[in-house]
């Protein structure tokens, strides 16, 4: 017989198993309505428990009872820390892929290749969507333009630039995709795949993130 | 710039210099705490950021101007220009991104109370309040309406366990004094206090540590 807490169990499971990966593995739907399930049901059984007392329960006087209660309230309340914690760790991933700079629509793009390369063409055709609830899909899209607000504080400086420090102020860079011409202060580049330029870093960097160019050690 | 650079800069008796150059000690200052620290550190409260964001903006438009030209010298004057700038824009980006990441860990801990919202600066309040919105809206949004009213907090602190997460202030920093002071430590068994030396360096429990940073007669390293 399931126990109280088993499927909040799966979901933390979930949710570690998705802080290793590279993508995001699909919303487990059910099972986070099954929890609130569980949830809702606990509740109620604690409402029909305590029916019949009016509002007058002494736990001493009733010990079976109160610690019936006990063990409903203290699920509920693990149940709940499950599916916050499932909830934030993926609201955690996805902010690390708004930060990174993929859009929302290349999100799911991305998420549709990563489920057909499944070798399970069948669950990936059954999901036409992306592996995003539409509530994590509204969660990227306005953490997204919060993001841009903060960012467009601070013009000059580029938050979501690379993080490492910059050494040289032109690098070889391999073109790994077309990516057609760019201009720069030293005049327009013709970006063609598999030829190499010395370019200053500033100029590149966002196309070395969407990986347009590869940079040469 | 190696380490030793580093502890030059934030040497107190290196006074009399101009203020760009204390903008950018202080800059470097401020990067390493926050880098170091486990809990969020005070904004600069002298208006650093707006001379630092200024001279950025001088020095991009001054590059600009120079672009233009062709002499061999201007252009080697050029490339110093856009290495120090590159410099100076990683030194922010890396410190409002340190930032962001302790505010976005702990947001309800930072958003608690006055004395913790008081460390972050204006756009960092509004970001952290509407990034809390945003993820109590998602999690309403995700399961949290369906459940009984009672239990529809993200603040709860039934059972003695607070629900809001704070950082580790005991972990451990490395400090250097910048003058000779007493370093009071909490031990395992006993607490300890030992005569500190000017440029000892030290390794202790960020709460012991903090008053000592706290009055500038410490530095994290």
């Amino acid at each position: 017989m399931p126990m109280y807490g088993d499927l909040g169990n799966k979901l933390v499971q979930h949710a570690k198993r998705a802080q290793n990966l590279a993508q995001l593995p699909a919303y487990q739907t059910e099972l986070v309505r099954a929890v609130t399930r569980e949830v809702r049901d606990l509740d109620r059984d604690v409402a029909s428990m305590l029916e019949p007392f009016q509002g007058s329960f002494d736990p001493a006087a009733e010990q079976a009872t109160a610690c019936t209660l006990l063990v409903n309230h203290l699920s509920m309340r693990r149940n709940k820390r499950c599916l916050l914690a499932y909830h934030r760790t993926r609201a955690d991933k996805l902010e690390e892929l708004v930060w990174s700079g993929s859009d929302v629509v290349d999100l799911a793009g991305q998420q549709q290749a990563g489920a057909a390369a499944n070798s399970v063409p069948a669950a990936a055709n059954d999901r036409q969507s992306s592996s995003l609830s539409p509530q994590e899909e509204d969660y990227v899209r306005q953490y997204g333009d919060l993001l841009a607000a903060y960012k467009g504080q601070w013009t000059d400086i580029d938050l979501t630039g690379s993080l490492d420090p910059p050494r040289d102020l032109f690098i070889d860079v391999r073109v790994l995709k077309d990516a057609g011409e760019i201009q720069t202060e030293y005049g327009a580049i013709n970006l063609t795949k598999n030829s190499q330029f010395y370019v200053r870093q500033g100029d590149v960097e966002r196309l070395i993130a969407q990986g347009y160019l590869q940079k040469l050690g | 710039m190696d380490i030793d650079d580093i502890l030059r800069e934030v040497d107190p008796t290196f006074h009399a210099i101009p203020q760009e150059k204390r903008d950018l000690q202080d800059l470097t200052r401020a990067w390493v705490a926050e880098r170091c620290a486990p809990e969020l550190l005070q904004w600069p409260a002298n208006d650093l950021f707006e001379r630092v964001n200024e001279n950025i903006k001088r020095q991009i438009e001054k590059v600009e101007e120079m672009t233009g030209d062709m002499d061999p010298k201007t252009n080697f004057v050029l490339i110093v220009l856009q290495t120090e700038l590159e410099r100076f824009k990683y030194l922010v980006r890396s410190y409002l991104r340190a930032r962001i990441a302790k505010i976005d860990r702990h947001t309800l801990h930072y958003l608690s109370t006055d004395d913790l919202r008081s460390r972050l600066s204006e756009m960092e309040l509004a970001y952290a309040t509407r990034h809390q919105a945003l993820l109590h809206n998602h999690y309403l949004a995700s399961f949290l309406s369906s459940f009984p009213p009672a239990l529809q907090n993200l603040n709860d602190t039934a059972g003695n366990v607070t629900m809001i997460d704070a950082p580790d202030l005991d972990s451990a920093v490395f400090v250097r004094l910048l003058r000779d002071t007493a370093v009071e430590a909490r031990d395992v068994d006993v607490d300890s206090s030992t005569g500190g030396q000017e440029n000892a360096i030290y390794i202790l429990r960020w709460s012991d540590a903090k008053p000592l940073v706290d009055a500038g007669s410490a530095e994290l390293v």
